[in-house]
């Protein structure tokens, strides 16, 4: 949630720019696309009850705080100061802009520090004042007079022009904080993006007032919003023991090297494991990055059913056992014109000079009803249990489609048993034909007519062989789109990492030594083999086609090929932008971590997240990812030396190790209070800032740029 | 439907079907049991298949043996030349 104390939504100045005029709706509509839950109306020198009241309507869940931005004096110097309330006194904030600017034009309205606490200071009032660059600033003489009049001096913050400026004042002792001050609200969504985030969860202007004191029990309560936990942890086996209150938050232990800080994470994560969470300490292996994303591809399983690959195991095994079919002796017929049948009863016999009939057309027809009828039982099932179907039809509807559908099946069912009956018929027909002559034949010992010339079982032999090795073929000549697994960002100039495997198939043609097969069989087999099934299907129809199926069962290893699965190759490397790259350790590093925060867990606990890693990838990714974590309500532990981690996250709490004359010592705290305590003694405290300041690796340029954070302002 | 003409040919004193086809002939042995050449006069006949159907008309058949079994064998081819050109348009086969 992001907070905005500086809006406009007047032209109130002649200096002021068009843009700035924003009605109700339109302003409601531009603060409710962004993330802003906060937000104030500091118009110059007026203030619209009317048109705050519509906002405040329009707002939903967002808080609207009501304000004004003031033209300062004082001894001639100018300089502007937000005024800022609750919304609670709304009316009276509303009366007093009114009574103090009556009859002025807020083009030329001033005031001096003594009017302002006259009149606004009894509303507790929170005052932002124009910083430094933020100009027109408040002199500091001015800024003086208003820490010094008011009641409330932590109430008073210093407006600054943008994070960093924020954050350099905030790491001098300076409470800061800065708006968007918007003069285009064309822009606001944009603008937005850069506002400062609100760690903590905020009620209203009073809490956040109660948050600016650093009133512990106030941060506590809106610390345990979130679950809390208590852990006992006793990381060191010397039976000493650390109570530990952990928060389904960011958590980080830190202090100088050789304090324990790795063997209290050892002990968390034995404590959740001990319960049954999933929990491990993730340590930085850069060297192991091949290892674990399987660069060797041992682990690697294609389904070719994805790709719509047929496996051609049925077709492979036909080929491989293939044999030439007999065609019948042209003799045969010529003895049985040579010889004549004599006996009386064989010339009775006329079925046996019947013409046989095919049966492949009525076979056919049957095996095409009988599928068309299956898959329509099939849809009638469905029709009929279907719920989603049931939903969008009416019962009219449904009956209607019903019927059509039982129609059409009564219809493929009486043609698949015409078909049926059909084939069958002939089959016995024949089946009798050639019986009859055999016995005529037997009999008489006469040759009989040959049934068939044998052309159809020969053809249809030739034909089979040559529909597995175009299937064969068609599969290993299919196109497997490479597999693109992001791994990881190595930032915004280099881009995403990928995981990238190119499948491919041994077509017959490929040579590029790098791809390896996924399975046993050897590269020669699969491109011999590949080859000759080509070879095959070339010669389907030639009078050496058995000598080619003969040369497919000749090679070396054929039968490790019993599917194209075992014809396919590949290669994996990672790739940027679709190019092979060799990640450096450093990157490695990075992708490994990204992993880690990447995969779904309860507890995540890090062991020096930071090894290896630069500021700004741990900045720009590593962090906002912890905060997403946090976001989610997971557990983070992080043991850490980089103050951009322990700092910019702001944990929830905070475990400082440290080694002293009296020996190791262990303090518990969080940013938010700016404490870490002992527990073994409640009057041991430190400064969380500067602990973290002087103890951690970048802590003082971490501060400078953390202001985009509110916290321990 | 195609016709392709065929006759009984008599080459070196052997008898053979002789089927013309369009840029060919396919000789089938009568005289002698040669099953490797049938089978290859067969790989012409469906190589012709796959380009559409077709039947073998025998021309001027006479009452000797060969014409008789050249007869009835054409008959029998042609019926079979029917199913398997069938069978090959079932599996998109023929042109």
């Amino acid at each position: 949630m992001k907070i905005d104390i500086h809006t406009h939504t007047r032209k109130c100045k002649s200096g002021d720019a068009q843009t700035r005029e924003i009605t109700a709706k339109q302003f409601c509509e531009a603060v409710l696309a962004t993330d802003v839950g906060v937000i104030a109306i500091t118009n110059h020198n007026v203030f619209d009850l009317v048109q705050f009241q519509q906002i405040q309507a329009g707002m939903g869940s967002v808080q609207v705080w009501p304000g004004v931005e003031l033209d300062i004096v004082e001894n001639g110097s100018r300089g502007h100061l937000l005024v800022i309330v609750s919304p609670a006194v709304v009316a009276k904030f509303s009366e007093t802009v009114k009574s103090i600017t009556d009859g002025q034009s807020p083009n030329t309205f001033t005031i001096s520090i003594e009017e302002v606490l006259s009149g606004f200071d009894a509303m507790k009032p929170l005052y932002v004042a124009h910083y430094k660059q933020k100009q027109p600033s408040l002199p500091d003489a001015a800024l003086a007079k208003l820490l010094a009049g008011t009641k409330n001096s932590n109430f008073v913050l210093k407006e600054v022009t943008n994070a960093i400026s924020a954050g350099i004042y905030i790491s001098h002792g300076h409470s800061s904080i800065y708006g968007s001050d918007i003069h285009d609200w064309a822009k606001y969504g944009e603008c937005a993006t850069e506002l400062p985030d609100l760690r903590l969860s905020v009620d209203g202007f009073e809490h956040f007032c109660l948050l600016l004191n650093k009133d512990p029990a106030t941060i506590n309560t809106v610390l345990d919003r979130k679950t809390p936990e208590h852990l006992t942890l006793r990381p060191f086996g010397d039976g000493s023991v650390i109570e530990v209150r952990a928060y389904n938050d960011i958590n980080v232990v830190f202090g100088p090297k050789g304090t324990g800080k790795s063997c209290i994470l050892k002990a968390i994560a034995r404590h959740y494991s001990e319960n049954g969470i999933d929990a491990s300490v993730y340590e930085p292996a850069s060297d192991r990055l091949d290892e674990i994303y399987d660069i060797a591809g041992a682990q690697l399983n294609v389904n070719l059913n994805d790709h719509k690959v047929n496996y051609c195991q049925n077709e492979i095994s036909a080929l491989r056992k293939a044999s030439e079919v007999d065609v019948t002796s042209l003799s045969k017929y010529k003895a049985y014109y040579q010889s004549d049948i004599t006996n009386k009863n064989a010339k009775k016999l006329l079925l046996k000079d019947i013409e046989p009939d095919e049966d492949g057309g009525p076979k056919r027809d049957f095996g095409g009803y009988n599928e068309a009828l299956k898959n329509t039982q099939h849809f009638l099932e469905f029709l009929t249990d279907n719920t989603s179907v049931k939903e969008v039809l009416s019962n009219e509807e449904h009956e209607q489609i019903y019927t059509l559908i039982v129609v059409l099946a009564t219809r493929l069912s009486d043609r698949r048993w015409s078909s049926f009956s059909e084939w069958k018929e002939i089959q016995l027909l024949n089946s009798a034909i050639k019986l009859f002559r055999k016995e005529v034949e037997r009999k008489t010992g006469k040759p009989a007519m040959p049934m068939t010339t044998g052309f159809r079982a020969y053809a249809k032999n030739r034909i089979a062989i040559e529909r597995s090795a175009s299937a064969i073929v068609r599969s290993v000549e299919t196109v497997i789109p490479p597999l693109r697994d992001p791994i990881g960002s190595l930032g915004p100039e280099k881009g995403e990492l990928e995981l990238l495997t190119e499948i491919r198939f041994q077509d017959g043609n490929v040579t590029d030594s790098s791809l390896r097969p996924i399975v046993g069989a050897k590269k020669t087999t699969m491109k011999k083999f590949v080859n000759n099934i080509r070879e095959i299907r070339a010669h389907v129809y030639s009078d050496d086609l058995f000598q080619c199926i003969s040369n497919l069962n000749e090679i070396e290893d054929v039968e490790s090929v019993k599917t194209v699965y075992e014809l396919l190759l590949f290669k994996r490397c990672f790739a940027l932008g679709g190019e092979q790259y060799a990640p450096s350790s450093g990157e490695a590093s990075m992708v490994m971590l990204q992993k880690e925060l990447g995969t779904d867990k309860d507890v995540y606990i890090l062991d020096e997240p930071e090894r290896s890693l630069g500021n700004e990838y741990i900045n720009d990714v590593i962090v906002p990812l912890l905060k997403e974590r946090a976001r989610e309500n997971k557990r983070v532990f992080i043991s850490t030396h980089d103050a951009n981690i322990a700092v910019r996250t702001l944990p929830y709490s905070s475990i400082y190790r440290c080694h002293g004359k009296s020996g190791y010592s262990t303090y518990v705290g969080n940013p938010f209070t700016n404490n870490l305590v002992n527990p073994k003694d409640a009057t041991d405290k430190m400064d969380w800032k500067k602990v973290s300041m002087r103890t951690l690796e970048g802590g003082e340029e971490a501060f400078g740029e953390r202001g985009n954070i509110y916290g321990s302002a | 439907m195609v016709a392709l003409k065929a006759a009984v040919a008599e080459i070196n004193e052997k008898q053979f079907i002789k089927i013309e086809l369009e840029d060919s002939a396919v000789l089938i042995p009568m005289s002698d049991d040669k099953a490797d050449d049938v089978k290859s006069a067969f790989n012409k006949l469906i190589v012709r298949i796959k380009k559409g159907e077709f039947q073998v008309k025998l021309e001027g058949p006479g009452d000797d043996l060969f014409s008789q079994v050249a007869s009835e064998y054409i008959k029998q081819l042609n019926r079979e030349i029917k199913e398997v050109h069938a069978e090959m348009q079932q599996h998109g086969l023929t042109a």
